[in-house]
């Protein structure tokens, strides 16, 4: 009664298209981790849209769990970057090219 | 057995020289005109035990063997090739007993003898050879040793040009011989003579293919036997010396080439079409070289010239159908044409000049013994009565009379008449010299040699006498070689002795008219027209021809095509695969680019794939 | 057409347009504003799909706690403030959207089981803070084990280097950031990508 499950994903993937993008496009690294904050938010309204579907809880407690992950990772990717800043003076990735040949 | 034994002598004879007693000269000759006696030896041996033997004697050994396919190796015994072999062995070793006395104090005295050795045992295991494979492996040595010797002088540019020039004349014959025999192979599944002779042959093979198979097995007799078109390079390896002329390029060697014709004479007879280009080519080799000796200085060149056209002659008998008329010549041809040669290179050693006219003005005609041969030998040659080439021209004359084209017989009398002449020239010129003559010394002195002298001499005498005796053979030569079956010809041209002689008698007439007499101003009719002359001397501008042929055709076509080729194909499509690695290296090296954010493309990207994956059923 | 329907509807172009926006963006600090609005419409997103506790959980932790953490690194993270603002290389970027977009719609919309309709209900925090300890306690202990080795790990990060890093200066093995471009560096990164 409330829309099908394809247009939730179709939200989801739509987001996580966008997340993406941000991810690659970006010479800044906090532009980065915001990406795959986006991509993260796009996980979890699919899961919910699949508790819904099939009405079991487990998908909203996955959703939990990608929030605390997410938070985790989220806050030490932020002091590598201050690590990385801190020792380089930029935060451009195209910078850090000691590996390219 | 005495064949092996026979052949095989001078082989060893050549590996003993050639390792061992290089510097010891008078040993090393001593070998060699041994090896060469027992091989004469073990010759007559074989012919008189073998004299009325019905069946040819076959002994084969397996030498390849590639599935169905065996190439045996070993020797065929029949009348055709006893004869040769006695004929190969008596020259060469009359041929060696000579070089005794003219090769003395030459420096590579030595390796002349092993090189005559090394001939001597290719030439005659090619005669005795059972199976065309080994034939022609012997056939390619014996050309070898024909370069080996016209190059001996080998300090001397012009020498080794005209080794090579013999050599890669001879070899491109020896291709289209190599081709037709890899056709036999095919179609036949052997190349054994015995085979090839059979009247099988012309069952398992079309008679197309039968006649292409005769040609390119002819391409080879005419680049060994120097016919039409490739025919030039015999005068030019005149700069061997004079022994090995008469050894190789007129008894033996060329002579390979219309032995050949004769040992697969059953196998080129089943195509008549074949037989008919081999008469025109015979004849064409036999007037053009004949019309290039009448107007010739050099004595060599002269006996060189009437050699191709003499063997054209004898393909022209065996491609009338008559195989003892053409051995037969080419039996008495072997006689006189080595005479002829060795009389000349009587001469030749003591002036050290080609030029007729330089020995005739030293006094060359006051040596007797060279000049009597040499009379004797020009008169065989002209097919006078009662010399040798006289019967055995005779009897290519009748086998021509018998075909129904009468074009082939004025052809043969016509070259009867030019050889009379030429020959006549030259002896009316060393006969009756001009101008002053200059009695000087000669450059080695006669009386100085010694023994050396009669080692000369003594070939000489032989094979005059070989010459007289060998026309009164022909009757007991022609049941021989018919094995057997005394086959008579039919003889209903009574007339054709007459006019041939005539003929013969008519050049003679001529030359004595421009050259013999008193006040004869010495120059020929043919002389007296420039353009003729011209044609004459330039060989009929066929070296030109050559020469164009392989520097616009070879040199400005193919080379140049192989080398662009080469440049911008093979080169350029090397260079290319190599840029193409480096250019895609290149290419890809943006995955390593260093940069975070490409990988990280990347790595979506392959999870966009994965997902394509598993979206497609 | 429900109204339920309709919320979702308006909740989803809302959604779209903040992260768009957000994604968009040169500089990070407008990013992250766009980016709250975009979470506090996902909560309500959640709320409207039945999730309540979850809902309340986005607006706490995500737009309250880590967008805060964000905006306090950026500011902490200057480095020259024009310089790392440029977007280049879109092309890329918007390629390989455009194709992930592709074959995510193309999944999405070859399964049948995507036209079903969903039925609204709502799981009561009660029930659901139950249901986790109640089957998944071991995963909330070891999600907890995990926060905790993040605070470790970022305590470390955070303080090690700080006394010596600050004398010494940037170290010589990446490129000065002295822009792209410059010729007369001898840089390990060539022109061109």
């Amino acid at each position: 009664m409330i829309v099908p499950l394809g247009h939730i994903f179709l939200l989801a993937g739509i987001i996580f298209s966008m997340g993406l993008v941000c991810l690659v496009a970006h010479r800044n690294l906090i532009m980065t981790l915001i990406g795959v904050e986006v991509m993260m938010n796009a996980a979890a309204i699919a899961f919910i849209a699949a508790a819904l579907r099939w009405k079991l809880m487990e998908g909203q407690a996955f959703v939990l769990f990608i929030l605390a992950v997410s938070a985790a990772e989220i806050s030490l990717g932020l002091a590598l970057v201050v690590s990385v800043y801190r020792r380089t003076g930029s935060i451009d990735p195209d910078r850090y090219d000691i590996l390219k040949w | 057995m005495a064949a092996i034994l026979a052949t095989w002598l001078p082989f060893i004879s050549f590996l003993l020289i050639m390792v061992f007693t290089r510097n010891r000269r008078r040993l090393s000759g001593g070998i060699a005109v041994a090896a060469v006696t027992g091989s004469l030896a073990g010759a007559v041996f074989l012919l008189v035990q073998n004299w009325d033997a019905g069946k040819p004697i076959h002994y084969a050994s397996r030498w390849l063997i590639a599935g169905d396919i065996s190439i045996p190796f070993g020797f065929l015994l029949d009348p055709v090739s006893l004869l040769m072999l006695l004929l190969v062995a008596a020259v060469s070793f009359l041929v060696q007993v000579y070089s005794f006395g003219y090769m003395a104090g030459d420096p590579g005295f030595s390796r002349y003898y092993a090189f005559q050795s090394l001939f001597a045992w290719a030439m005659m295991t090619l005669t005795i050879s059972s199976a065309m494979l080994q034939l022609y492996v012997f056939w390619e040595l014996v050309g070898l040793s024909s370069y080996l010797l016209i190059g001996f002088w080998y300090e001397r540019f012009s020498a080794t040009q005209a080794g090579k020039k013999a050599f890669v004349m001879t070899r491109l014959g020896d291709v289209a011989f190599f081709i037709g025999l890899l056709l036999v192979l095919l179609h036949l599944g052997n190349v054994e003579i015995l085979e090839m002779n059979s009247a099988e042959a012309a069952v398992r093979m079309n008679s197309g293919l039968l006649t292409l198979t005769a040609l390119l097995i002819f391409g080879g007799i005419v680049g060994k036997s120097a016919q039409f078109p490739l025919m030039t390079w015999l005068p030019d390896a005149m700069e061997g010396p004079t022994p090995v002329s008469a050894l190789l390029h007129s008894a033996t060697m060329v002579a390979a080439g219309v032995y050949l014709f004769a040992r697969l004479f059953p196998f080129f007879s089943h195509s008549s079409d074949a037989m008919t280009v081999f008469l025109a080519i015979g004849t064409v080799s036999m007037l053009l070289a004949s019309t290039m000796a009448m107007a010739s200085r050099d004595i060599k060149q002269v006996w060189a010239y009437s050699t191709i056209s003499q063997l054209g002659f004898m393909i022209m008998g065996l491609a009338a159908g008559s195989l003892f008329a053409g051995t037969f010549h080419l039996t008495t041809h072997a006689g006189f044409k080595a005479l002829l040669f060795l009389c000349s290179g009587v001469w030749v050693h003591l002036y050290e000049t080609n030029d007729v006219y330089e020995i005739s003005r030293r006094g060359g005609r006051r040596l007797k013994t060279p000049t009597v041969c040499l009379v004797i030998a020009a008169a065989a040659l002209s097919g006078l009565p009662p010399m040798s080439g006289f019967f055995s021209k005779e009897a290519i004359l009748s086998a021509l009379a018998g075909l129904e084209n009468p074009v082939w017989l004025a052809a043969g009398l016509f070259g009867v008449f030019l050889t009379a002449y030429y020959a006549f020239r030259l002896i009316f010129i060393i006969l009756f010299p001009r101008g002053e003559v200059r009695e000087e010394p000669p450059n080695h002195s006669l009386e100085g040699m010694g023994a050396l002298y009669w080692a000369m001499g003594l070939p000489l005498l032989v094979l005059a006498g070989a010459t007289v005796v060998l026309g009164f053979l022909e009757i007991p030569l022609r049941e021989f070689l018919s094995g057997g079956t005394a086959a008579h010809p039919s003889a209903d041209h009574g007339w054709l002795p007459y006019i041939s002689a005539g003929l013969a008698a008519l050049g003679v007439g001529i030359t004595w008219s421009e050259f013999g007499r008193r006040a004869a101003p010495q120059i020929g009719f043919v002389e007296r027209i420039p353009p003729l002359k011209e044609l004459f001397t330039q060989r009929w501008y066929l070296d030109h021809v050559y020469r164009w042929f392989v520097n616009i055709i070879i040199d400005g076509f193919f080379s140049k095509a192989c080398t662009k080729n080469e440049d911008r194909v093979i080169n350029d499509s090397i260079d290319e695969f190599c840029d193409f690695t480096l250019d895609s290296g290149h290419l890809l090296s943006f995955l390593q680019s260093g940069k975070l954010r490409y990988n990280l493309i990347v790595m979506f990207a392959a999870l966009a794939l994965v997902a394509l994956y598993f979206l497609l059923p | 057409m429900t109204l339920y329907a309709v919320t979702f509807y308006l909740l989803g172009i809302a959604i779209l347009t903040a992260t768009g926006l957000a994604v968009t963006r040169r500089q990070p600090v407008h990013a992250v504003l766009y980016l709250i609005v975009a979470f506090l419409g996902t909560a309500a997103l959640f709320f409207l799909l039945g999730a309540p506790l979850l809902a309340a959980f986005m607006v706490i932790i995500y737009a309250g706690a880590i967008m805060i953490v964000i905006l306090f690194i950026i500011m902490l993270v200057q480095g020259s403030p024009r310089e790392v603002g440029p977007l280049s290389d879109w092309g890329p970027a918007l390629l390989l959207g455009v194709v992930f977009l592709a074959v995510a719609v193309a999944t999405i919309f070859k399964d049948p089981g995507s036209r079903i309709v969903l039925q609204g209900a709502v799981a009561q925090p009660r029930d659901f803070g139950r249901f986790l300890f109640d089957r998944y306690w071991l995963a909330v202990e070891i999600v907890s084990i995990l926060l905790l080795v993040a605070l470790v790990a970022i305590l470390h990060l955070g303080k090690g280097r700080d006394t010596e890093e600050t004398e010494k200066g940037p170290s010589p093995h990446l490129s000065p950031p002295g822009g792209e471009g410059k010729d007369e560096e001898v840089s390990y990164h060539k022109e061109g990508h």
